[in-house]
């Protein structure tokens, strides 16, 4: 009988697999020794990662947040996207004020409210003033819970064709800290748009809960990491649904 | 001069008239606010200290002759950082009640080094009592109440302008005044909401962001100066600055946070004076026969107070200038004494010139008289004596 580990960890495997072939080459991905040690290798290299997004918060408001994330990843060319999936999306999350920023460095995308602002993906140095002038983002709050909201994505985008769709965003909350949220949605997101699971006008249900429903054939995309105290303990901390309809 | 005056610091009032009529135009009843960078109340003053605090004396009553100087310096201020309430948590934790008023600044200061040493942190919770009584009256520990008693004594004898150093002198805003202060010109970042800190932010003039709360509500020195200066700096034409050399960084963010509330500054920084050719921090508790205390007995063994006076500010600002190139040499601090004693003696004709023309010769473009142009000048051989005024008036 498959367990749901080994359900998440075959998960997390394609994404290693699809990112780095070669790591899958050297690694056995479908045992927990073998994923473990592919990961510390990918946090060795992530130290002196090739291409990276900056994203700078002044605020964070989750829906809000979604959005404007949506829309920075629709804006990455198609060239930079390769590089930026070869180091798994890697983004650096910086405190700062996009609006005292924005004459001295150019952003890819700022959030209609001025609240978040995205640079790159692009070679680690091009970010190294920017940088410099900020700090890391302390997002060590547990994560609020909120009630489940709509969040329209991609809504000025051209739909070429493809009728928008309904999915649920499904986000853990459960000894999660606002840091941790945003890297795991961050990865979730920017790669379901890069893959074009999410596209223009689509809504996306934020649903909030202690931990993401068990049954993996519901998701279209999820991202799944270890737990703090057990790295090799595999957990989901956030998902995209398959289309949803009203009834 | 004036005794303190609650929170405006103490303000020496404009000249004399007789002096005033022979003023530069414009120069008259212009508002000057000194604001030296405050020693904490926790150990003994050492060189560095004094230099700075002799450099602010003559710079304050030299100007006070020509405008009108309030002279800030306020431990209350001060009082709020993790710095101050941890070694008075700390006290009270190890060594419980103690009857502190006999003690010596060293003693003192001993405590505080096994402080800093034994490098705990004092949780929030073990230091709020603490900033309430601080914030709500004043209160201070006898371990900094007594260390301040004995600066004041310091003062006197050297003559140096007290500033309040005994008087409650709370900052003009709240600390959530300051940051919503901040907030509306767009110069802070406030993540507290996230687990974060508060930040000063003048990114926008290219400076890098700068804690001032950390994420669990703490205070540091800078948040500090805010609350004081963000009211009180723009009230003035000049708000001159005066602070160690490392601390650079947070003087040019401050500087530029004040001129966006509309306050004109001007920044003085002072290399601290190293003993033996190194620049230590006094939390490591090495100095010696250096402290205040012990120059001025050494020096009082020898000379008379005036000669003292005089000749402390002739090793401390001229001697050793506003750099750091020179270590603290107790043979120099004794050649300035003796030239002070032949200063005295008056032996050389005088300055005719009236004292504010010979204060105005070193202004420059500031208003603040420049305390190094005008010590040095005491000393040069091709000029004529000091006046009986301005040595008075300065520098007794």
């Amino acid at each position: 009988m498959t367990t749901s580990q080994e359900l998440l960890r075959a998960e997390v495997a394609r994404r290693i697999a699809t990112a780095r072939p070669e790591l899958a080459a050297r690694f056995d991905l479908l045992t927990a020794d073998g994923l473990l040690a592919a990961q510390r290798e990918i946090t060795r290299a992530a130290q002196d990662a090739k291409v990276q997004a900056v994203c700078v918060l002044r605020d964070f408001d989750l829906p809000t947040w979604v959005r404007a994330t949506c829309a920075f990843a629709a804006r990455v060319d198609a060239s930079a996207a390769v590089g930026w999936r070869r180091d798994f999306t890697r983004t650096v999350f910086l405190a700062g004020n996009p609006d005292n920023l924005r004459d001295r460095f150019v952003f890819g995308h700022v959030a209609d409210d001025g609240s978040a602002a995205w640079q790159g993906p692009a070679p680690a140095e091009e970010s190294t003033t920017l940088r410099r002038l900020l700090k890391l983002f302390d997002g060590s709050a547990e994560l609020p819970t909120r009630l489940s909201t709509v969040v329209r994505v991609l809504a000025d985008r051209d739909p070429r064709g493809r009728a928008p769709v309904r999915r649920e965003l499904h986000v853990a909350t459960a000894g999660v800290t606002i840091a941790d949220c945003l890297v795991h949605l961050n990865h979730l997101l920017v790669e379901a748009v890069l893959d074009e699971v999410v596209g223009p006008g689509d809504e996306l249900v934020v649903r909030q809960a202690p931990w993401l429903p068990a049954s993996a054939g519901l998701f279209a995309a999820r991202r799944i990491d270890g737990t703090p105290d057990h790295p090799d303990r595999l957990r989901a901390y956030a998902a995209l649904t398959g289309e949803i309809h009203d009834a | 001069m004036t005794s303190a005056t609650g929170t405006g610091g103490s303000t020496a009032g404009p000249a004399p008239a007789r002096d005033q009529a022979r003023l530069p135009r414009g120069a008259a009843r212009r508002r000057v606010l000194l604001a030296p960078i405050t020693v904490t109340p926790s150990k003994p003053l050492t060189p560095s200290h004094l230099k700075g605090l002799l450099w602010t004396d003559v710079m304050y009553r030299a100007t006070a002759r020509l405008a009108e100087v309030t002279y800030r310096y306020s431990p209350t201020t001060y009082h709020p950082t993790e710095q101050t309430l941890g070694f008075w948590e700390y006290l009270d934790r190890t060594a419980g009640e103690t009857d502190y008023s006999g003690l010596t600044e060293e003693a003192i200061g001993e405590l505080y080094v096994g402080y800093r040493a034994a490098g705990q942190r004092a949780g929030l919770a073990a230091l709020r009592p603490y900033a309430e009584a601080v914030e709500l009256h004043g209160w201070v520990h006898p371990a900094s109440a007594r260390v301040l008693e004995l600066w004041t004594a310091h003062y006197a004898r050297l003559g140096m302008h007290d500033p309040g150093l005994l008087a409650h002198q709370p900052p003009g805003l709240r600390l959530e005044e300051a940051i919503d202060r901040l907030g509306a010109v767009g110069m802070c970042l406030d993540q507290r909401a996230y687990g974060g800190p508060v930040f000063l932010d003048a990114t926008r003039y290219g400076l890098p962001l700068r804690q001032i709360v950390d994420a669990r509500g703490r205070p540091n020195y800078l948040a500090c100066a805010l609350r004081e200066l963000i009211p009180l700096a723009p009230r003035f034409d000049e708000t001159v600055l005066l602070y160690d050399r490392e601390l650079e960084p947070d003087y040019l963010l401050l500087e530029r946070t004040l001129s966006e509330f509309g306050a004109t500054i001007r920044r003085v920084t002072l290399g601290r004076v190293p003993i033996d050719g190194q620049i230590r921090s006094a939390r490591h508790g090495d100095w010696h026969d250096h402290t205040t205390g012990a120059l001025l007995s050494r020096a009082a063994a020898e000379y008379d107070e005036p000669v003292l006076r005089l000749g402390m500010r002739l090793y401390f600002i001229a001697g050793l200038g506003q750099g750091q190139q020179q270590s603290f040499r107790h043979e120099a601090l004794r050649q300035s004494l003796a030239r002070a004693a032949r200063l005295l003696s008056g032996t050389r004709t005088t300055d005719p010139a009236p004292l504010p023309e010979v204060l105005s010769r070193h202004r420059g473009d500031h208003l603040y008289v420049n305390p190094y142009r005008l010590t040095s000048g005491l000393l040069a051989r091709h000029r004529p004596a000091p006046s009986d005024d301005l040595l008075s008036a300065v520098y007794l």
